[in-house]
């Protein structure tokens, strides 16, 4: 009996003596400063992590170690730990044997005799948070001062971060609305990148126009990324911008240098029209008083002809110009491509089998209807007819024939005019789209393929021809319907 | 004899126009409306001096000096370039063609043309030749 007593004595002390080494051991390794305090703000016990950290604590109070203080701190979360009998969360900026400022955050638990007990001490355990804190000062900087606006904008619309950059351009934005903020909106943008991420969880880009706190116009070119919930939905969409004000400028500079440049060979080329206008007058003015000189009345009539013809070409000059000049926003409507080339056809073929032209006009598959200017495309495609007609009544090839073709492929609409009659020589070809310019002499304003380049841009799209002297022309507009219904919608 | 003068113009209004101004000036006066069938014309009537536009379809003004001045047996026909597309002053032949021994035309008169000047200068190419 007492030889087995004392066998489960021995047991029991070796079980201790276990339990001593592990505690022991895990006291020492673990990777924080750990003290454990009475009552009293006395340490009284520290492993060496403590030790090397905060210094010789033997005999000493907690505040005097952890912040060298003289009396316990303001906010003590092991005095709460004591009152409640819960463990807390601590975070507190201390100082270390080096005298150094330290931050440090961990946690403080209770130790009690018994389960629910009075709490006799706590365990401070704590770690440095001076390299995270470091980098996170870093990436605050990093975030503050690059060179684009950042936010944060949470579900609601609200911006819960905003960088330097942003702030000081838009203001102090904190839980504002962002549509309020950027655009100085009292309701949610039409194509939000931002409701787009949030709905899809991806990467969207677009331009957009704001209003700075000033009041100034803001360009910028915007991406919104979504911040995840673990792998759930889009919990903050972040929103980086560039401010692309200044190119924007420029952009603009450069267009305005080009429409002066334009400007400038629209007037030549009027100056040339109304030369050769003047010229016809000046004809007409000086045959009639040669006939009235002569008493010649056949000569009186024809100078009066050509007085009539060369008024009446100023007429139309004028009409065309303004008809030009005229800048306006294409009014589309949904409307069948093919239906308004087949009016075309129409409208010349009578023209053109009279001068010995079989004009035709080809689907090439399906066309879908396109929004579209139903008057641009029609002076489009009769400019371009027309002209095609000329071409092949200049030519002295037999057979001739101008082909309007359709087609839907690729995601563009494109018209093409065909015919095989003069062509186009190098030369000509470089300017006919630039340049006021006619080689019909007197019979054109030189302004048809000016004034179809300029509707096929307004529709987003543009023309190009391809023609060698002799050999026919080709000319096609295209149109990428992406732009078509962008500008539909807007 | 009345000189003869062609005018080559796509225009009728200017062929109209320039033809009664030489007739009341008593020069003959022969027309063709394009470039491309003037060479045959010249070799027709052999005149005394050419008017030439330079904008026309199918063949330039300047297509059809470059042809003249390359064909030895009416090289010497003096050429008056009568248009409306360029000033005098800005226009230079040897920018547009490829051979650079084509002498310049003899003269450019802007339209719409001063009649007097116009008949002046035609008077003094065709005394000229016949000196």
């Amino acid at each position: 009996m007492a030889r087995n007593s004392s066998k489960i004595e021995k047991r029991t002390h070796d079980r201790r003596r276990l339990s001593d080494l592990v505690f022991h051991e895990l006291f020492q390794q673990v990777p924080f400063n750990v003290a454990i305090i009475d009552r009293d703000y006395n340490i009284i016990m520290a492993n060496d992590n403590f030790t090397e950290y905060f210094g010789d604590w033997k005999g000493k109070k907690c505040y005097a170690v952890y912040k060298k203080l003289s009396k316990p701190c303001a906010e003590c979360p092991s005095e709460e730990v004591f009152s409640t009998g819960k463990a807390v969360a601590a975070d507190a900026v201390g100082i270390d044997q080096q005298g150094r400022k330290t931050h440090y955050i961990g946690n403080v638990f209770p130790i009690t005799e018994e389960k629910g007990g009075r709490v006799e001490y706590v365990m401070e355990m704590t770690r440095s948070i001076i390299e995270t804190g470091r980098l996170q000062s870093e990436y605050q900087i990093l975030f503050d001062r690059v060179p684009c606006y950042i936010t944060v904008i949470g579900e609601d619309y609200r911006i819960v971060r905003a960088n330097e950059a942003f702030r000081e351009n838009f203001g102090d934005v904190l839980g504002q609305l962002c549509y309020t903020v950027y655009k100085r909106r009292k309701t949610k943008c039409p194509n939000c990148p931002a409701a787009k991420t949030f709905r899809d969880g991806k990467i969207h880009n677009s331009t957009q126009l704001g209003t700075g706190k000033r009041g100034q116009e803001i360009n910028y070119a915007v991406s919104t990324s979504p911040l995840m919930r673990g792998r759930g939905s889009v919990a903050h969409v972040i929103e980086i911008s560039n401010d692309i004000t200044a190119l924007r400028k420029l952009e603009q500079e450069v267009i305005e240098a080009e429409r002066l440049g334009a400007v400038g060979q629209t007037v030549a080329g009027l100056a040339h029209s109304i030369k050769n206008i003047l010229m016809g007058l000046e004809g007409g003015k000086y045959i009639v008083s040669l006939g009235l000189k002569k008493n010649d009345k056949e000569m009186i009539n024809k100078g009066w002809d050509m007085l009539e013809r060369n008024f009446e070409k100023t007429t139309s000059l004028v009409k065309d110009f303004l008809s030009f000049s005229k800048g306006r926003l294409p009014d589309l409507k949904m409307i069948s491509p093919a239906k308004l080339a087949e009016e075309i056809v129409e409208l010349y073929k009578d023209i053109a089998a009279q001068s010995g032209i079989e004009l035709k006009m080809e689907l090439d598959g399906k066309i879908k209807n396109a929004p579209l200017d139903p008057d641009g495309i029609h002076t489009c495609l009769t400019n371009l007819v027309s002209n095609a007609i000329d071409a092949c009544l200049m030519g002295e090839q037999r057979g001739t024939e101008v082909v309007i073709k359709v087609s839907d492929a690729g995601g563009k609409l494109v018209f093409a005019v065909s015919d095989n009659g003069s062509g186009i020589d190098y030369e000509i070809k470089k300017k006919i789209f630039t340049t006021f310019f006619t080689t019909k002499g007197g019979a054109g304003t030189g302004l048809g393929l000016l004034t179809t380049r300029k509707i096929v841009q307004e529709h987003g799209g543009k023309i190009m021809v391809e023609s060698e002297k002799g050999k026919g022309a080709r000319f096609r507009m295209e149109f990428p319907r992406k732009r078509l219904m962008a500008l539909y919608k807007s | 004899m009345s000189k003869k003068i062609l005018i080559i113009d796509d225009e009728p209004d200017v062929i109209t126009y320039l033809s009664t101004v030489l007739k009341s000036h008593d020069y003959l006066p022969y027309a063709i409306d394009n470039a491309i069938s003037a060479m045959e014309k010249v070799k027709e009537i052999k005149p005394d001096l050419i008017c030439l536009d330079i904008m026309m379809p199918r063949e330039t003004g300047i297509t059809f000096y470059t042809r003249l001045k390359q064909d030895k047996a009416y090289k010497d026909i003096p050429v008056i370039i009568v248009s409306g597309a360029v000033a005098e002053a800005d226009f230079d032949i040897k920018n547009f063609v490829d051979d650079k021994s084509i002498p310049p035309p003899d003269c450019y008169v802007e339209k719409p043309i001063d009649v007097d000047k116009f008949i002046r200068t035609i008077e003094k190419f065709v005394l000229q030749e016949r000196r």
